[in-house]
């Protein structure tokens, strides 16, 4: 056989990752693939001989005929005036309605694994950084601050006392 | 998400009269656009609707399609076949709608009876010169819904490939284009997409030979 589309032939399209010219064969298109004679003579000649490219071909022509099954049905009468009317409301829409109506129709589920993503990278500065440990930093440092100015009132307070103790001891003694 | 939709690598060939006509509504020729939308109406809305399995979900879509080219008439450039960049629009769309979940809110779920697209009554072809029996309309139905589930249940990828492929007759070339991977990438989706179907579908094709 002459197969001069694949060097690795003869074999099976099967076999040699040619089974585009089985479904081409199948889907009687295989003559737009503009393949010589000889190599039209040799896929025809190896169609009718190997079991597997027959089941193959059996099997692809049952799917073609369940899909045929499937017409689609009219489409609706108004379907030109209602894109007319769109057409229309779009370019006397304000810009930022036009703005809100292009991304109306687009996905953004493309976006969910980048702001996954920021968010991840957000926590781990968030983690490297804490500002909770400082808020809890200053609070120990305020509440010992507190605590030292209570004790240097108390000292004041006890000196004050014992100052005024003093003097009017010393009074009495001059009087 | 859909950017750039004017720019598909490669070059229009001077034989493409429909990136004629949309030159010609880039220059303001609005009748052009009306061609167009009579030329590629129905093709879009079917291959939107076999998509996502909802008329009224596909005829939006489609309007957007369209919408979309009139406002990108002003940057056209043919740098590719009218109907690849046309279809990219059209399987962005949907593959978006899809991959948003919208489906859940879909007014004709697959779970629904499945109804002939004519208002209930079978296929042109199937119809001989009686109206069809209670038993064949059940049968057709019957068949039809396992079709649309079998399109339904592939990856999306493959079912725009699929889709393409067979009720568009593209060739593999501008069904890449249109899916953005390489014509290998496409012959190995319809290849694994119709390997799916005819396991799936292999009980048609055996009811059928015993009736």
């Amino acid at each position: 056989m002459n197969w001069p589309i694949n060097q690795r032939m003869p074999n099976c399209p099967l076999k040699t990752d040619q089974t585009d010219l089985l479904l081409d064969d199948a889907a009687g298109t295989l003559a737009r693939r503009g393949l010589d004679a000889a190599t039209m003579a040799a896929l025809s000649e190896h169609m009718e001989t190997c079991p597997e490219c027959l089941a193959f071909r059996a099997g692809q022509k049952m799917v073609w005929a369940a899909l045929d099954l499937w017409e689609p049905g009219p489409v609706s009468q108004d379907f030109n005036r209602r894109l007319w009317q769109r057409i229309e409301a779009a370019a006397a829409a304000p810009w930022y309605t036009r703005l809100a109506e292009s991304l109306r129709m687009t996905s953004w589920k493309p976006l969910i694994p980048l702001a996954a993503a920021m968010l991840v990278i957000a926590g781990g500065f968030l983690l490297d950084h804490p500002t909770t440990k400082k808020t809890s930093d200053v609070t120990i440092i305020e509440a010992d601050q507190v605590e030292q100015t209570l004790d240097d009132i108390q000292l004041l307070r006890q000196l004050d006392v014992t100052t005024t103790q003093s003097t009017s001891q010393t009074n009495q003694t001059k009087m | 998400m859909l950017q750039g939709v004017n720019t598909i690598t490669g070059t229009a060939p001077a034989s493409d009269l429909d990136a004629q006509l949309m030159l010609r509504v880039k220059d303001g020729d609005e009748h052009s656009f009306t061609v167009l939308l009579e030329k590629h109406r129905n093709p879009v809305i079917h291959f939107v609707f076999r998509m996502v399995q909802d008329r009224a979900v596909a005829e939006e879509i489609s309007q957007e399609v369209f919408l979309r080219v009139y406002k990108s008439r002003e940057t056209y450039e043919p740098t590719a076949r009218f109907t690849t960049w046309l279809f990219r629009i059209a399987t962005h769309l949907a593959l978006n709608w899809l991959r948003d979940g919208k489906k859940e809110r879909g007014h004709q779920r697959l779970d629904a009876p499945a109804k002939s697209e004519k208002d209930g009554e079978l296929p042109a072809r199937e119809v001989s010169d009686r109206r069809p029996s209670v038993e064949q309309r059940m049968v057709y139905e019957t068949k039809l819904q396992e079709v649309r589930t079998a399109i339904a249940l592939l990856p999306e990828k493959q079912r725009a490939a699929v889709l393409m492929h067979k009720y568009e007759e593209m060739e593999y070339s501008q069904i890449a284009n249109v899916l953005e991977c390489s014509e290998s990438a496409v012959k190995s989706l319809l290849f694994r997409a119709y390997e799916t179907l005819r396991s799936r579908l292999a009980h048609m094709a055996i009811g059928e030979a015993r009736s």
